[in-house]
């Protein structure tokens, strides 16, 4: 952490970057920090707290502005930026991405491929509440999940939330916003809100990295992170990838292989 | 959710302009006979369809949906098909999740010299539809803010 | 508000009489947005158009729906003739009361109401509708004929003599096909190879025509007036441009056991080979699969005799790229072996022969020179049996088809016999006689009545060889299912037309469609016969379904004429289905973010990169942006985009999402 605010601060003072986006303590989590002098990154801290996926941040230029910026990422944010970089929103040159690894040790890395080699040691695992959850959903019949989601979703009163946590909605306009035609109701109802999450998880194949950070920001805690996660879990093997690892070229559904599974098609 | 003769399911085709839609009408022109109860609404590909359709279709009141295109490796620009088949394997996948009831969906391939094929899809379709009766479930949620609202029955 | 007009079309009484067709309109007419609903007879007719013609000039109408046939049908005819009277043609649109409705549904209430949804659907597609602009492309005038047969050489002709040029690609080492296989033609018994050769040369020295032989295509990309074909030339191992055709190299070849393929395997021929005298190119290749040296290494004997040093053994196979405007399918056919047969001894009679074998018999530049020969002893047959449809219309060997041509070749097979051989005896089992055709009927009573053959009504239901007979065991239905058993020196199986081999792939190379048998489709069974699916490909010959020559000839004539009247414009005008990526105002520009996913999604790279920059030329955003002339409008990146910045002109967002609503609102 010593090491980590001693460089924030040699990178500002030097001009090398314009923003240090990290984390500082709050009231009860650590809070994003955008750090844009060197005796602010006194108050820069990094530890397993730190979940806020500061990636979200990163594709907004009113935010970050034009200049070279750097961001503290830990292993779920690392996993947004590398599927950002696959959907063309970074410039590797405007963007420096901090991490501390197992060891202590303050890592530098500039481009998707550097990332890449870094992230693939870290598996990606559920923890102990997707665990308990989704076997839960899992074991339902079809009729149960259908129930047991339309309660949740009538709850839902379409605060798009999830939309503003997630690093990979990045669209300037949302399909919700589209009205000719009008796809989705934006308003809350229970199908207006299940078609939103359907097409959420649409959306999301192939490009979901499990950060948790839409289920983190439901404000009437909706696990919704777990749609787009258990998506990407059955997805993964189907069509080819390691979850948690996007490839370089190409996302899931725009791409096909010949042997693709079709016995679903008569 | 017994069979009712009674009921006439509302299905709605999605279908590709070169290889289904020309196998439909290949039906017409043999003079092969299939329910009333499916219409169809072309489109250039079966890349061109929108999941989103699918969803509208149902909140719309259809009791079924088919999709056909061409078979793999026939598809008139080269590999429409093959990413319609990811964006369902992909859809499929996420409905079931949610708990939608996905054998109301009828993926096919029919090409343009399938018209019996065609026929037979529509028919088979048709029957399984009746079998599972109309799809109350859905389109009870999609009336709530006309009607009195999902939690009635909760 | 719209002013739609809706037109009705009886069809005579195709869609009449199972449509109650005023109600039709009736109920349309009531529509929001329809200002004119009427039915009538004829609508594709004179009058007809003249009542839309009439309508929108009247009516001021801002789109036209009419519910009639398939829009594949008729959708250009009333485009025109909305064009005609000053509406844009692609407000525009058809409704399928025929195909999709009229003829596959009995007369009832259902099928009127179904009716009522099709237009419906169409209407509030129309009021959806956008003026479209063609596009226009340029054509490059030089076709690509695929297949050296008198198919691909007719039609290679065809388009030559009209003043373009003309790239023919043959799979074999010369051209010439099956046609040049044969001994004499049917119904004038005029020798094959004499009408045929002249042709041959006339393709090798045709100024407008590029020949390659020994070739095939790689890859076909792009579209109508625009394709870029990339062909395979594989090593003949031997340089045409100094070869002379001396064919020293031949006769002192020392692997000379290789089944004859001009031969149907009946002669040998050498490693170093010219198929057949007559070839066109005159010149050998090396079959590097038989040749000593490519398989042990040593041998070399023809460089040896090569006075000029022609032989290149390290030549290797080169692809080429031709850039061409239209494509002609002519690779013709094949057909089933005799050991396809299990009840005709699986192929393991020698004296069992397919038509073609015996057409290289007959031959007078086959193995016997001409004389009827049994292969297994070389003994004149004194009696020949001929067993009509081995393997056509018999759909438990997977051919409900008839293979069409067997009929008369094999009346003219037995006529050949009778000819060559005074005392022999003939005898042909068949199914039906089927001779449609100028002189065709006559010809086989020549061979019935003149030539003595004798046709026996029945199938063949066993061959067997006995004593050095073939022991032949048949019925004849006309005597009342009599059991006929012939021993016999030779039989003869007209065995089935096939799709030739590779078609499958190569259609799907092209992006053509196929018949369950391989078979290429056309575009229409019966008004566009020539006609692929695929813009600015075309059928020639035997490709499409078997048939005799003079068919193959005036079909290769067709597909000649339709891509002279391609290359008769400069430009192609091209339907504006296209996809677009939105362009918006200041702040946005577009809604596109440039995650470029379509680009992956996109079958023609048609997905550029475009920045959009302000004006003191600071980038802005990079966008998606569609080339025109590359997209062939499948629509898969529209259903792709998450933000819905692309959009397909003809089917947009906004026109399916109203018929679908449409369909389902009541």
């Amino acid at each position: 952490m010593k090491k980590l605010r001693e460089r924030a601060a040699e990178l500002l003072s030097q001009g090398v970057v314009s923003l240090v986006l990290g984390y500082e303590e709050g009231t009860k989590r650590p809070r994003p920090l955008f750090c844009r002098n060197s005796v602010n990154a006194e108050k820069l801290i990094f530890d397993s707290r730190c979940i806020h996926n500061l990636a979200v941040y990163i594709t907004k230029k009113e935010l970050v502005g034009k200049e070279r910026f750097a961001v503290t990422a830990p292993i779920s944010t690392l996993r947004s930026i590398m599927q950002l970089f696959v959907e063309n929103q970074l410039n590797e040159e405007k963007l420096l991405v901090l991490t501390v690894d197992l060891n202590g040790e303050l890592r530098e890395f500039t481009t998707f491929d550097e990332i890449a080699a870094y992230v693939a040691q870290f598996e990606l695992k559920r923890g102990e509440r997707e665990q308990e959850l989704l076997s839960k959903i899992e074991g339902m019949t079809r009729e149960e999940r259908w129930k047991f989601w339309m309660e949740e979703m009538s709850h839902c009163f379409k605060c798009y939330a999830c939309r503003s946590a997630c690093p990979l909605c990045y669209c300037s306009k949302c399909v919700v916003e589209v009205n000719r035609p009008q796809w989705i109701n934006p308003w809350p109802a229970p199908l207006a809100n299940m078609e939103w999450h359907i097409n959420r998880a649409m959306h999301m194949v192939g490009r979901c990295t499990a950060c948790g950070a839409c289920g983190d920001a439901c404000p009437i805690g909706i696990p919704i992170d777990l749609i787009t996660r258990k998506m990407m879990e059955d997805m993964a093997p189907e069509f080819g990838y390691i979850p948690g690892q996007p490839a370089k070229q190409g996302n899931a559904l725009s791409t096909w292989k010949l042997d693709d599974r079709e016995q679903f098609i008569r | 959710m017994s069979s009712n003769t009674d009921f006439e399911p509302k299905i709605i085709a999605f279908v590709c302009n070169w290889c289904t839609y020309a196998g439909a009408d290949l039906t017409g022109t043999s003079r092969l006979k299939y329910a009333t109860n499916v219409k169809i609404v072309r489109f250039p590909c079966t890349g061109r369809i929108d999941f989103l359709l699918l969803l509208k279709s149902f909140a719309q009141g259809a009791d079924g949906v088919i999709v056909s295109g061409c078979h793999p490796n026939d598809c008139h620009y080269t590999s429409g098909n093959f990413h319609a088949r990811r964006r369902w394997i992909a859809f499929r996948s996420v409905l079931d999740l949610m708990g939608v009831d996905i054998r109301r969906i009828q993926y096919s391939w029919v090409s343009a010299a399938e018209g019996s094929k065609w026929a037979d899809l529509v028919n088979n379709t048709v029957a399984d539809i009746r079998a599972l009766g109309p799809y109350a479930e859905y389109q009870k949620v999609a009336d709530y803010l006309e009607k009195e609202g999902y939690n009635e029955e909760a | 508000m719209s002013k739609i007009g809706v037109f009705i079309c009886h069809c005579g009484e195709n869609i009449s009489a199972t449509v109650d067709v005023e109600r039709v309109a009736r109920e349309i007419g009531g529509m929001e947005g329809v200002a004119h609903a009427i039915d009538y007879k004829y609508m594709c007719s004179d009058p007809g158009q003249t009542f839309i013609k009439e309508a929108v000039k009247k009516y001021g109408l801002d789109g036209v729906v009419v519910g009639a046939c398939s829009p594949r049908m008729h959708e250009p005819t009333f485009r025109r003739a909305c064009a005609e009277a000053g509406l844009n043609p692609y407000l525009c649109e058809m409704a399928n009361l025929r195909e999709h409705c009229s003829w596959v549904h009995e007369k009832s209430e259902e099928t009127t109401e179904k009716a009522i949804d099709l237009v419906k659907m169409l209407v509030e597609k129309v009021k959806k509708n956008k003026p479209l602009d063609s596009i226009k492309v340029p054509v490059t005038k030089k076709a690509l004929v695929i297949g050296g047969g008198i198919a691909g050489i007719q039609a290679s002709l065809d388009i030559a003599n009209t003043g373009h040029k003309v790239i023919l690609v043959e799979r074999d080492p010369s051209i010439g096909g099956h046609m040049s296989q044969l001994s004499e033609t049917f119904p004038t018994l005029d020798c094959s190879q004499c009408i045929l050769t002249p042709r041959m040369v006339e393709v090798a020295q045709h100024p407008n025509i590029k020949l390659y032989t020994y070739a095939e295509l790689e890859s076909l990309e792009g579209f109508i007036g625009n394709f870029k074909a990339k062909i395979r030339l594989k090593a003949k191992s031997v340089n045409y441009s100094t070869c002379t055709g001396c064919g020293a190299c031949i006769q002192k070849c020392p692997v000379k056991k290789i089944p004859s393929e001009f031969n149907a395997g009946l002669g040998t021929r050498t490693a170093i080979y010219v198929p057949f005298p007559q070839a066109v190119p005159n010149k050998p290749v090396i079959d590097r699969v038989n040749c000593n040296y490519y398989k042990r290494g040593a041998c070399k004997i023809c460089e040896k005799t090569c006075q000029v040093g022609s032989i290149e053994w390290d030549k290797e196979d080169e692809i080429i790229t031709e850039e061409v405007g239209a494509v002609v399918l002519a690779t013709g056919f094949d057909v089933k072996g005799t050991d396809f047969f299990p009840e005709y001894g699986y192929g393991q009679y020698k004296d069992v022969l397919t038509g073609l074998q015996f057409e290289r018999l007959a031959s007078a530049s086959g193995p016997t020179f001409g004389e009827i020969r049994r292969p297994s002893d070389g003994a004149v047959p004194k009696k020949i049996v001929f067993i009509a449809c081995a393997g056509s219309r018999d759909p438990a060997k997977g051919i409900p088809y008839c293979s069409k041509i067997c009929c008369m070749y094999t009346a003219k097979h037995a006529m050949l016999y009778q000819h060559k051989v005074h005392d022999g005896e003939s005898t042909v089992f068949y199914m039906d006689i089927r001779a449609g055709g100028k002189n065709y009927e006559e010809f086989v009573r020549r061979a019935i009545e003149e030539d003595t053959v004798n046709y026996v009504r029945g199938r063949v239901a066993r061959v067997y060889e006995k004593n050095g007979k073939l022991i032949v065991k048949g019925v004849d239905t006309l005597l009342g299912g009599e059991q006929v058993e012939i021993e016999a020196d030779m039989v003869v199986l007209a065995t089935a037309g096939v799709a030739n081999c590779g078609s499958e792939q190569l259609a799907q190379k092209l992006h053509v469609s196929y018949d369950p048998y391989h078979f290429f489709a056309e575009a229409h069974p019966k008004l566009k016969p020539v006609e692929t699916n695929t813009a600015g490909i075309y059928l020639a010959g035997a490709c499409q379904a078997p048939k005799d020559i003079p068919e193959t000839v005036g079909m290769a004539s067709g597909a000649a004429v339709k891509v002279a009247a391609l290359f008769s414009n400069d430009e192609l005008v091209r339907e504006p289905v296209v996809a677009v990526v939105n362009r918006l105002a200041p702040p946005l520009y577009s809604t596109c973010v440039g995650c470029f996913m379509c680009e992956t999604a996109c079958p023609y790279n048609a997905i550029e990169h475009e920045e959009i920059k302000g004006r003191d030329g600071s980038l802005i955003r990079n966008s998606a942006r569609v080339n025109q002339g590359l997209c062939q409008g499948c629509g898969t990146c529209v259903a792709f985009c998450r933000s819905k910045s692309i959009d397909i002109q003809g089917y947009t967002n906004e026109q399916v999402y109203a018929e679908v609503m449409s369909l389902l609102n009541d």
